[in-house]
Order: structure tokens, then sequence, then C-alpha cells
């Protein structure tokens, strides 16, 4: 049967809107090269905060000695992210060492950060490393900041509590309320005078009022936490970063209605043997989980849910990541942003600062 | 049809793991290499599909995970994730360098994230056949993408013509590290797909999918990244473009890819015999990247 041959002009009309849509198509695509295909409304890609394997290279620009066995450097680069007081960077040492120094420069002091440490001899060699291989004119990789440690606006009244080159977070906050006229007091000790990093700033900055106590180990001792921790006003912010007795006394001497914060650097450094045993409940299971000394809560959760997810067990690659409900966690990763700590963990490394973690699994 | 099983080249297989690498891009230039901007975005666009794909992968094995019943694939999966992981973070971080470097990727990887988030997300199916169906589709499409990671990984590897033309180190580490990373787990997700389904058609027509979308999300990048170069005017993207570099040997050659093609399909088809594991262990053993992930996990544990 043969084929109705189609009218000259149905074939002319054909091919006329044929090609005025291919014309249509072409401008609209010139216009706009990504059309047609939709947009995820809030972008994930390239949005991350974590920028866990991006480091950056800061030049060495100035290198002091603001105290006896204490080196300060001054790390300069272009567009260098903001930070607050109590902020930290990780300072990747020539030799591959990851260490964390607090910030102890002016945050209003654009492209700059200052770091010092203190020379540790029977430490761990990131000290040895910073003051016997970082020079002026050399870089250096960093990553970070990040803050663990940030200070609270507006509470009634500060306290601080400093032991040697624990300093350092606090000398940036010393800055900041005393800009602010807030009401602060600092307990600083340290061995002699001499090894006491900038002393003469804070005698400036505690001027009026005797606000600060220094206690110089050769002429008076231990500094005494419990006395500087009595009469404070309700509500009033305690801040101690020093040795680990130092920061005992403390929180064994907070009043009930303070609130106290400490910083430890403790993410590389520890085991999951450091810490005590804790239990998590998984809320959606419905279970409990005991987790022991030197267990990880992946490890335990894993005898109750054998697909929950992991890979790496060392707190970089981010994929057992579970949401927190309740309790205090103990962040040991190295990936999650200050934003995701709030409440969430990566259960292979992070552990629980008291005796119970409810996690959303 | 021969119902043999593909065989695995045992001497091929390796531990999986993870490793913690950095990168620095302070110094990485737009045209990172040097005088051929159309090979550099050409690569570049992995950054755009990267983050968003591998993202997806680490999604949708999580939900395969119980249907692996095999201890040694499950562990081979579990360094899979975590490696994908890494990559995908690692192509996220050199997204906002670009963006400094004035070429805003956002418009483009927005689309990419609906791509992978959306249009290939869980959907809301109910428990069940359909459920299962559609988890089956993507762990097979994964199969036929890494299908061509592994082509990439093992090109990049070998991609002399890039170090002749003096590419950008950094970048070069970066992909190569990635590369044998992806030739040291190309069969992974063949062999999941094997595992939990292995049909034949379902592998053809995944392959059809995941060529014709990787076309399609790979023509559109380059031609994106050509024309809002800052630093081109008039800046086009062409086939011939891409012919021609591949003859070169700053882009995959052509016929090698047209040849991959019906390796993939063949019955006896397995990832181990493409590419060389002991190559892509000798590249990371030199990696400074690798090097430096190395020496950070046995300085600070």
């Amino acid at each position: 049967m043969a084929l109705p041959r189609p009218r000259l002009r149905t074939v002319l009309l054909v091919t006329g809107a044929a090609l005025l849509a291919r014309r249509a198509l072409q401008r609209r695509i010139e216009r706009s090269p990504l059309w047609p295909l939709p947009a995820l409304e809030e972008p994930v890609s390239g949005q991350s905060g974590r920028r866990s394997t991006t480091t950056r290279r800061l030049l060495i620009t100035e290198r002091t000695a603001p105290a006896d066995g204490v080196v300060q450097l001054r790390l300069e680069g272009p567009d260098l992210p903001a930070w607050q007081p109590g902020a930290h960077l990780d300072l990747v040492l020539p030799s591959g060492l990851v260490r964390q120094y607090s910030l102890c420069g002016d945050p209003a002091d654009p492209d700059t950060y200052t770091v010092a440490t203190r020379l540790v001899e029977d430490g761990r060699g990131g000290s040895r490393e910073v003051h016997a291989q970082l020079h002026e004119g050399e870089e250096i990789e960093i990553r970070g900041p990040r803050n663990r440690f940030p200070l609270v606006a507006e509470a009634p009244a500060y306290v601080f509590v400093a032991g040697g080159i624990g300093i350092t977070p606090i000398l940036p906050m010393l800055r900041a309320v005393a800009a602010s006229g807030a009401d602060w007091r600092l307990l600083y000790g340290g061995r002699t005078r001499a090894s006491m990093p900038f002393l003469d700033e804070i005698e400036k900055l505690g001027a009026e009022g005797r606000r600060v106590t220094l206690v110089p180990e050769d002429e008076s001792g231990h500094p005494d936490a419990a006395a500087a921790l009595t009469g404070l006003a309700p509500g009033t912010a305690v801040y101690c970063c020093g040795p680990e007795l130092l920061m005992d006394a403390v929180t064994a001497a907070l009043p009930a209605d303070c609130t106290l914060h400490l910083e430890r650097f403790t993410a590389a450094a520890t085991s999951p043997a450091d810490s005590g045993a804790f239990e998590v409940e998984l809320h959606r299971t419905g279970r409990t989980v005991q987790v022991a000394v030197g267990q990880s809560i992946l490890a335990a959760v894993r005898e109750e849910l054998p697909y929950v997810s992991y890979s790496c067990e060392q707190g970089f690659c981010g994929t057992c990541q579970q949401r927190v409900l309740e309790g205090e966690i103990d962040h040991r990763d190295e990936l999650l942003t200050d934003a995701e700590r709030d409440d969430s963990m990566l259960i292979c490394v992070s552990r629980c600062r008291g005796e119970r973690l409810v996690l959303d699994l | 049809m021969s119902n043999t099983q593909p065989a695995a080249v045992a001497s091929e297989r390796t531990e999986l793991k993870a490793r913690k690498v950095s990168f620095a891009w302070e110094r990485t230039p737009l045209h990172w290499v040097p005088g051929d901007p159309f090979s550099t975005h050409t690569m570049n666009v992995l950054h755009l599909l990267l983050p968003a794909g591998e993202r997806w992968f680490i999604h949708v094995y999580r939900q395969v995970l119980p249907y692996i019943h095999d201890e040694q694939l499950r562990q081979d999966v579990i360094g899979f994730i975590g490696q994908e992981a890494v990559h995908s973070q690692a192509h996220d971080d050199v997204l906002p360098h670009l963006k400094r470097l004035g070429l805003d990727p956002t418009p483009y990887t927005a689309q990419v994230d609906w791509f992978f988030e959306k249009l290939l997300g869980d959907r809301t199916l109910p428990p069940g056949r359909a459920r299962t169906w559609w988890l089956m589709e993507r762990v097979a499409i994964i199969a036929a993408i890494e299908h061509y990671t592994a082509f990439l990984g093992d090109w990049i590897l070998n991609s002399e013509a890039l170090d002749r033309k003096g590419a950008d180190p950094t970048m070069l580490d970066l992909l190569r590290w990635h590369g044998a990373e992806e030739v040291e787990h190309r069969s992974v997700a063949f062999e999941v797909f094997m595992h939990v389904d292995g049909g034949y058609r379902r592998r053809v027509r995944t392959w059809g999918m995941a060529f014709s979308a990787l076309l399609f999300l790979w023509q559109r990048g380059v031609r994106f990244f050509m024309e809002n170069d800052p630093s081109l005017l008039g800046g086009k993207a062409s086939f011939k473009a891409f012919y021609d570099s591949g003859k070169r040997g700053t882009l995959p050659s052509t016929p090698a890819l047209l040849r991959s093609i019906p390796r993939y399909l063949s019955h006896t088809y397995h990832p181990s015999q493409e590419g060389s594991t002991a190559q892509a262990i000798d590249y990371l053993a030199h990696s400074p990247a690798a090097l430096a992930a190395e020496a950070r996990m046995t300085g600070t544990h």
C-alpha cells in the first residue's frame, strides 16, 4: 500500500516549526549554558566548612622569644579566615607531625596568625621541632583555625585561670573582655616570672582594680584555684587552660552556679584508653550498650548494629558520623566543623565526657 | 549464553584503607596544564562531579551493606567507602580555590548536587520490591561508573605528557593519588554488583545510563568552564579539541575510550584484568600527599 504523499504545505510547516524550536533552544542555552537541569536549592558541593584536606602555606615573618623557653611565631598569608579568641591552629611540622597551638595574636589583625610554644624537652617532639626548625622567612603548613574554647558573650563576670603556656588562648580573651568593659579576673601561674610570657601586656590590661594575680612558683608556690573561685557572682564564666593538675583543681573548686570552660589539647594526643567507661543509648533501636575503657563507641555499637557505617577508624573519613541527642561529647576527631560538633560526633574516636550519651541510631 | 563467572586476577587484590591526605592550593594556577585551558578544564570537571558523586556512592553503599554476606567483600566495601569519602572531600576542597581564581563553580555543582541527591536519591519508595529494585539499579550504575574511574585512574598514572608539559605538581598529585586509589579498589564496585545481583541485562542497561549521563554532564561541565573562564575570550569546547588533546596525551585518547566500552560489556569482564595494582601502590609509595598522610598517622597515634 502506498503511503499518502504529505502535502507540501504540511512539510513546510513542520520544517519551519522545527527550525524555530531549534533556534529558540539555542538562544536559551546561549543565554544560560546550564539550562535545563534543575539545581539543588541549598547546594552542598563546595560549601562544606570542613576543608579537612586543605592546608595553607604561611610565611613565618617574625620569630621572637616573649619569655624564657617560649618561641612566638608570626605567620602571614593572603585571605586568612577570621577567628575568635580561644581558637587554635593545626601546625603541620616539617616532619609531618601535627600539633595544635592556640592563637594568641589580635583577631582584628588581618592576614596574620600568631602562635607561641614552650619547649618541652621530654615532650612528644612537636615543640622541639618548632624551636629547632622554624625560622623567619620559612614556610609552614597549617590547618584551621578551629575553636573549641569559645568565649561566651554576656556572662556577668569572667574568671580566667592559666598555667604556663596555657595563657596563649586566654590572652586574646583578656583583650576582648577588657575592651568590652566586662568584670574579669585572672589567676596566672608559672615557674618563674622570666618564663611567663605576656606579663607586661597582662599587667597593663589589669592595671585598674587588682584583676590579675600572678603566681610564679619560685616566689609564691602553686596558684590557689579554690581561693580564686570563691565569692563569684552567679553565672560567672570560668576559663581554664594549663596543666592537667591545675584543670582538675579548678574543676573541683568550681561553684555550682558558674560555668566551666576547659581547653584540652587531646584530639590527636590521646588514645581511647585515656578515658573511662560510659554507656551509650541507641535511641531508635531502643537499646543501651556499655563502652569499656579502651573500647571505641563504634566497637560497642557494632555488637548491636553490625551494619553501622564506618571506615578509617581514625577520625578523618567521617563515614561513622552520628547524631547525638544527649550527653557531653569528648571530640577527638580532626574532621568535623565546630557547628557539626554541636550535635554530632565520629563514633570511631570520640568519646563521652560524662557517663552517658544518647545517639540517634 | 555462557554462564561462567568472570574471574578475578588474584594478584591484583590489595587491602583497602583510606589515606589522610591534604593539599595546599595557593600556588596552583587556573590553567594548571600550562597554555592548555581545554585539557585543564576537561580534568577540572572532576572537581564538579566527584564531590556529589562520591558522596552518593557512600550513601548507596551504606544501604547495600546488609546485602553483603561475604566477609572479605564486606571489608573491601568498608575500605572503599572511606577512600571515596576522602576523595569526595579532597575534590570538594578544590572548589573554593577555583572560586578565588575567578571561576565560581556553584551554578554547575548545584545542578550536580540535584542530579545525585534528587534524581538518583532514595525517592519515597515503599519498602519491598520497588525499593530493592532501585537500590540494585544504583549499585549497578556505580559499577559502571567505577569502570570509567579505573580507566581514568590508569590513564592519569601513565600520563607522561602532563609531566612534560609542566602541569602543576599539587594538582597532578591529587589526581594521581585519587587515580591510584581508584585502581586499587577498581574491583570492589563490580564485585558488589555481581554479589547482590549480577544480571547481565541490568549491567548493559545501567552501563548505557551511566555512560550517557557521564557524557552529558562532562561535556556540559567543560562548556561551562570554557565559557566562564575569566581569562578566555569566547572559550569554546569541542569534540575535535578533545580528540586532538587525546592524541597529544594531555587527555585520554578517544580510541582507547571507545575500546573500553565492549570490555565492560563482555561476559568475561572483571576489573582486575585492567590496570595494575602494583603501579598504583608504587605511586602511593611516592606521592607527596600520601607520604605526608603516612607521617601524620604514625606521628600522632
